[in-house]
């Protein structure tokens, strides 16, 4: 893992999934001994994938969010907000989709990579700004920061897009570098962002889809069915602590940054549909292109976008079928 | 052989060959490649770590920025900028002994208010200040010394990457990490000074043997003074004001500032095209020797976590029960005997982590404990075998009679005086906090 | 011979040239980038990204003039002196060196040729979709020139201590 272990999703394999592991081995005559490697010791944030991959670790979180080529088709959430603020309907259904939907598996194979489970999901974005927001008009001419593929949300809205990093947030909003940021609740906490930008509105622009546990291809399939099946089990136990972990941080940092006296707002459903209706559909240049490259990309963000109306989601956008 | 032996094995091996003038990336690339070798059994594995660390270790917005800071350091001593700096610092410091010494320190402290790594600042010295030092009647050994101790300054006033990394890893306030860095920061630049004041004092033949006394040497006039003073009193302030006043970030910076330099000497009149090209030349080749060394250090760190080294020491000091005060001298022992063989940021990635489990029940103030962190870290910056400042201001350099080890011996006094600020900001942690 | 060691050095001297002229281009971008942000409103989209993997780029360019001109860091204070007092044994030492050199460089270039084969069938890149996209192949075939350049200077370091016969030590 390249992110240090204060990070949940570094934190779960520690503390949750290699317990776990060797509790299902219990009785089995296996045992796993983990050496752990984590906070960019071999490999850095974005390595991940191809540290396990050619072998130089064994298991590691595989985070998709950083590898937009080589997981293409994992990062379809960043391509469609506005569909759901809840990261728990997003781990299920990209859970789901990892074991059923064309072309996942086929991603992380290529890169001799076994997919273990545990899909671990990032919380609602949120608009963070240095001045009130109570309309589209606020934004105009605004610079916000986002990171990736979230630039394209701001299409569109008359705020200027500029590609940010988590980091250094907090100084470039403090200088003026920025005038605001799209970030989400559980990172905006730790890095005291309401100091600097303190007027928060919720627009549920999304949870998102960040990466899973994966294992190094060759050496699992060494491994006896027994320990394989132990992985995955242990994978399932940390998909679930995550989820609570998460969950329950995010309920802690609204009411902490709350009471350091950040506004938090939720959008009125006009802003909301004005954002929406004026963003460009990126979802249809990112499924073209790779589809472009062979990968069905196209069928993902339909499969993607059913799943979640049928778990009850109600997409401001229905960007499969523009 | 279990691999703690292996990494002590390659640790022993690499120190000689370097001895013996192997290039010390090469050297580093040798055993990196050997010991994950004899670690995983495995040499196709071993090659494939190079090849990765040779493609991912730069890539980063952070090191990109690099070859512009040199860049804008080097059209600053290419204009002669650099040269009237000193000279107006001349007349102002001449009646102090040490006088240009204290000049180069803080300029150093005020460069360190525009870059976030410290090697930008070594590089920068090196053309600018060590030339001038030799003008007016330095040693050698002293001036290289004092561009490399000051150039540490870099890392703790910020803008700084060290804290960067050191935040991000903690979940700390980069901004209040900010913060704390300027005042252990100030103190440092205060602490050299005093230093190299009492060294031209008590020491004058290893400082300044040919210096003449103040009054034997003409000042400049007033006018004169102002003159080649006020180019590089613009550059700064068109690059602090760029930064605080939101119009770049400190990364944009290196660029904006080698854009000003750039703008500034054309319009004196002291920079030609050809003059231009060379020094592009001479920047990409300084950026190249000294990025190339940073993977090769990159490739040998991630062998030496593969190896357990650092992971035990760090496991030492956390399961050590000394109480407070004596766990923090243990960690800072071990910080610093890593800094002789590791990078600053791979220290900080190995034993950062593995503290911070340790210090949450004792209430440790995480902001003072990344202040505490970078000055232990930084001191590697300056001791052998591996000390970058001093491994950049020779590739800097280009001049065979100062060799590498004139400039480890000029840096180590700098060293001890960071030992004593250290000493100082675990005493008074308010140093750090205070601003907060 | 000597022809072919002028063409080394002119290929050695062309990649830093090219080197060089990068290093204006990162100066160019960055500085379009701010001034677009700030006075127009429109950033330069990929900044970062065209950033991170030009420095890559840079370094591998123009690390085979950086050795050439006897740049990459080493303590000489030890051969040198065994240089005076035993000049024979310090030219078989100095090849040692060499040859160490291009043994791991060569390990560094045959291990990145199945990363560049692979980011180049498969049309790997960084950025985001919609936003900006790099190609990631170019840098990887960079490394692979720059290293194979500088293993043909170690190489001729070899050939000029032996056919200049003693005259020229290093
Ligand atoms: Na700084
Ligand atoms: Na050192």
């Amino acid at each position: 893992a390249g992110h240090p272990p204060v990070f949940r999703w570094v934190r779960v394999l520690p503390e949750v999934f290699e317990p776990a592991v060797n509790a299902a081995l219990e009785g089995s005559g296996y045992d796993v001994a983990f050496d752990n490697q984590f906070g960019g010791a071999i490999a850095k944030v974005g390595e991940e994938l191809e540290t396990v991959g050619e072998g130089l670790a064994e298991i590691g979180t595989i985070q998709a969010l950083f590898d937009p080529a080589k997981l293409a088709i994992q990062n379809v959430t960043y391509y469609t907000p506005f569909v759901t603020a809840d990261p728990r309907a997003i781990q299920e259904l990209m859970g789901k989709l990892h074991l059923e939907a064309e072309g996942m598996q086929q991603a992380y194979d290529d890169e001799n990579i076994v997919y273990l489970g545990a899909p671990t999901v990032i919380d609602d974005y949120l608009l963070m700004t240095n001045f009130p927001v109570n309309s589209m008009a606020d934004l105009e001419g605004r610079r916000i920061a986002a990171p990736g593929a979230a630039v394209n949300w701001l299409s569109g809205t008359g705020a200027v897009g500029v590609s940010g990093n988590l980091t250094t947030y907090y100084n470039e909003i403090q200088t003026g570098v920025y005038d605001g940021v799209l970030v989400f609740a559980s990172a905006a906490l730790p890095g005291k962002l309401y100091e600097v930008a303190p007027y928060i509105t919720k627009l549920g622009l999304g949870a998102q889809f960040a990466g899973v546990i994966g294992a190094n291809k060759d050496w699992y399939d060494g491994l006896p069915e027994e320990v394989q099946q132990a992985l995955r089990t242990g994978a399932d136990a940390a998909a679930d602590w995550y989820m609570a972990d998460l969950e329950a941080f995010v309920d802690v940092a609204f009411t902490k940054m709350a009471e350091a006296g950040a506004t938090i707002t939720e959008a009125s459903p006009t802003m909301r549909a004005e954002w929406a209706t004026n963003m460009d559909n990126v979802a249809r240049t990112w499924a073209a292109q790779l589809d472009g490259q062979g990968l069905p990309a196209t069928a993902m963000l339909k499969t993607y976008m059913d799943g979640m109306r049928a778990a009850g989601a109600t997409p401001l956008r229905d960007w499969d079928k523009e | 052989m279990t691999p703690f032996e292996i990494g002590l094995i390659a640790l022993a091996a690499m120190g000689v060959l370097v001895l013996m003038g192997l290039w010390v990336p090469i050297a580093l690339m040798v055993w990196s490649f050997g010991g994950v070798w004899a670690i995983r059994g495995n040499a196709t594995l071993a090659g494939k770590m190079l090849a990765l660390s040779a493609n991912d270790t730069l890539q980063s917005y952070y090191f990109g920025v690099v070859p512009l800071f040199v860049l804008m350091g080097f059209v600053v001593s290419e204009s002669g900028m650099g040269r009237d700096a000193y000279d107006v610092a001349n007349t102002v410091f001449r009646r102090i002994r040490g006088g240009l010494g204290l000049g180069t320190v803080g300029a150093n402290a005020i460069f360190a208010a525009i870059t976030g790594i410290s090697i930008a600042s070594a590089a920068v010295f090196t053309r600018i200040a060590v030339p001038q030092m030799l003008r007016h009647g330095y040693t050698a050994r002293f001036a290289v010394g004092v561009v490399a101790g000051s150039s540490v300054l870099g890392m703790l006033i910020p803008p700084s990457l060290l804290l960067i990394l050191y935040g991000v890893i903690t979940e700390q306030s980069i901004g209040h990490l900010f913060l704390a860095g300027v005042g252990p920061g100030l103190l440092l630049a205060c602490v050299f000074g005093i230093g190299v004041v009492l060294a031209a004092t008590f020491l004058p033949t290893r400082v300044q043997p040919g210096r003449m006394d103040g009054d034997e040497i003409a000042g400049l006039p007033p006018r004169e003074m102002l003159i080649k003073g006020l180019p590089i009193a613009l550059l700064i302030v068109f690059v602090l004001g760029g930064i605080y006043g939101g119009w770049f970030t400190p990364v944009e910076a290196g660029a904006m500032g080698a854009i000003g330099a750039l703008v500034i000497g054309f319009a004196k009149r002291s920079l030609s095209l050809a003059g231009l090209w060379r020094i592009l030349v001479e920047t990409g080749l300084v950026t190249a020797a000294v990025c190339f060394l940073i993977i090769a250090a990159q490739m040998y760190g991630k062998m030496l976590a593969f190896s357990g080294i650092p992971a035990g020491f760090g496991e030492l000091a956390a399961h050590a029960n000394l109480g407070l005060m004596g766990l923090m001298i243990l960690y800072i022992a071990i910080v610093v005997v890593m800094g002789m063989i590791l990078d600053s940021s791979s220290i900080m990635l190995i034993l950062v982590p593995i503290m911070l489990p340790v210090l949450a029940p004792m209430n440790v103030d995480l902001i003072w404990f990344g202040i505490v962190t970078v000055i232990a870290i930084e001191i590697g910056l300056l001791t052998p075998p591996f000390g970058l400042s001093v491994y950049v201001i020779k590739s800097t350099l280009d001049d065979p009679t100062i060799t590498l080890g004139d400039i480890f011996a000029g840096a180590f006094p700098f060293a001890l005086m960071m030992l004593l600020v250290l000493a100082l900001v675990i005493a008074f942690p308010v140093i750090a906090t205070g601003l907060l | 011979m000597i022809l072919a060691s002028r063409i080394l050095d002119g290929v050695t001297q062309g990649l830093n040239i090219v080197g060089s002229a990068l290093i204006v281009g990162l100066m160019a971008i960055i500085g379009a980038d701010v001034i677009g942000r700030g006075v127009f409103g429109t950033p330069l989209p990929g900044v970062p990204e065209m950033v991170s993997l030009s420095i890559v780029a840079i370094v591998f360019l123009q690390i085979p003039a950086a050795m050439r001109g006897g740049r990459l860091t080493r303590s000489d204070a030890v051969i040198d002196r065994l240089a005076a007092a035993r000049p024979g044994l310090t030219r078989w030492i100095e090849t040692a060196f060499d040859l160490t050199a291009i043994f791991i460089i060569w390990v560094i270039v045959s291990s990145t040729w199945p990363l560049f084969e692979r980011s180049w069938r498969r049309g790997d890149f960084v950025g985001a979709i919609g936003d900006f996209t790099a190609p990631t192949w170019p840098v990887k075939f960079i490394i692979m020139l720059g290293c194979s350049v500088m293993i043909l200077q170690f190489a001729a370091r070899i050939l000029r201590r032996f056919l200049s016969d003693g005259e020229q030590p290093a």
